[in-house]
């Protein structure tokens, strides 16, 4: 079905329950906007449609690419949105990607410090966890106890660089490819990147009991 | 420091450095009308009506009360109605009357 044949539907809520305040004023909002022809009748829920396919699955693929073709990974270190779009990935604000690469000596992770900023075109929308006090306060203050909150320990000898984004910069990272993964085929690869080895809280791994059933 | 200072030295919504609890590593499903504010903030960037910096600002001027309070789309919301007002896209009697119409949509005599 193509986006223009349900442009005018209404758009699906929740129930038929009375809504809040706020939802209202959403509601109201958009379609003043539409009557004013300020924007399209249809362009709310094309939009929410694109917003669907933007999943941390697109941002795996990334990095299973990144992994298995050097080519790719310098174009995407270079220039991460041009790169992405390339792909056909187009990007919905006027922001930059810059993609972190992890090494050996070099740990990576994401914050918004000021507010929320992430790479929705490659990971759709944020963790709450993301968006609360604790992590935008103490990550730039002491990432490697936030980082061993979530389980991950950092060795003394290996640098950790916090990235703090901005309406005009985001940032991927991307993780270590882990161990004796050579012969994996790239959709196997992608399986083991999850969002938060994106953001950098966690690192790339084979679950343990995949590694033990291989 | 005076009782004010740190009012001004830091914005309500700027976190970086503070001290926090532990983190609690909550997510929920997004709500429809959660999903359509952002995908409203989208639209509004693409039309170069509300960018995404005029939306931070937008939410920073709510002050550090309702930031506070309000949840997260809820400040979204609230912030792109008082920008849209600035840009004279919107008036206070036509959101206050459409709110109303919608409100009535839901009422069980109503329809």
């Amino acid at each position: 079905m193509s986006s223009d044949a349900h442009a005018h539907a209404p758009i699906p809520d929740a129930g038929d329950a009375m809504p809040s305040y706020y939802e209202i004023m959403e509601t109201a909002v958009r379609e003043l906007l539409v009557e004013k022809n300020a924007i399209g009748a249809g362009e709310i829920r094309q939009m929410l449609e694109v917003m669907d396919t933007r999943t941390p699955a697109l941002g795996s693929q990334i990095v299973a690419r990144a992994w298995v073709d050097p080519a790719f990974r310098a174009r995407l270190l270079a220039n991460g949105r041009a790169t992405l779009e390339e792909l056909g990935i187009d990007f919905f604000e006027n922001t930059q990607l810059t993609v972190l690469e992890n090494t050996d000596k070099v740990h990576n992770i994401v914050v918004c410090t000021l507010c929320s900023c992430y790479p929705r075109e490659i990971l759709g929308l944020p963790p709450d966890w993301y968006k609360l006090k604790p992590y935008r306060a103490r990550t730039v203050k002491e990432p490697r106890a936030v980082l061993a909150e979530f389980g991950t320990l950092i060795p003394d000898d290996v640098e950790i660089r916090v990235s703090d984004s901005t309406s005009m910069v985001r940032f991927l990272v991307l993780p270590q490819r882990p161990q004796n993964t050579e012969n994996w085929s790239e959709e196997q690869l992608a399986s083991l990147v999850t969002r938060d080895a994106m953001i950098g809280v966690v690192r790339a791994a084979i679950p343990e009991k995949t590694e033990k059933s291989r | 420091m005076t009782q004010t200072e740190h009012l001004l030295t830091r914005l309500p919504t700027e976190m970086g450095g503070l001290d926090g609890g532990p983190i609690q590593r909550v997510e929920h499903e997004y709500a429809p009308w959660e999903k359509r504010c952002h995908a409203l903030a989208n639209v509004l960037d693409i039309h170069k009506i509300i960018s995404t910096e005029e939306k931070r600002r937008g939410v920073e001027a709510l002050g550090s009360e309702l930031v506070e309070k309000l949840t997260y789309y809820q400040r979204w919301i609230v912030a792109f109605v008082n920008i849209l007002f600035e840009k004279e896209l919107l008036t206070p009697e036509e959101l206050a009357r459409k709110m109303d119409e919608v409100a009535a949509r839901h009422e069980p005599s109503g329809g």
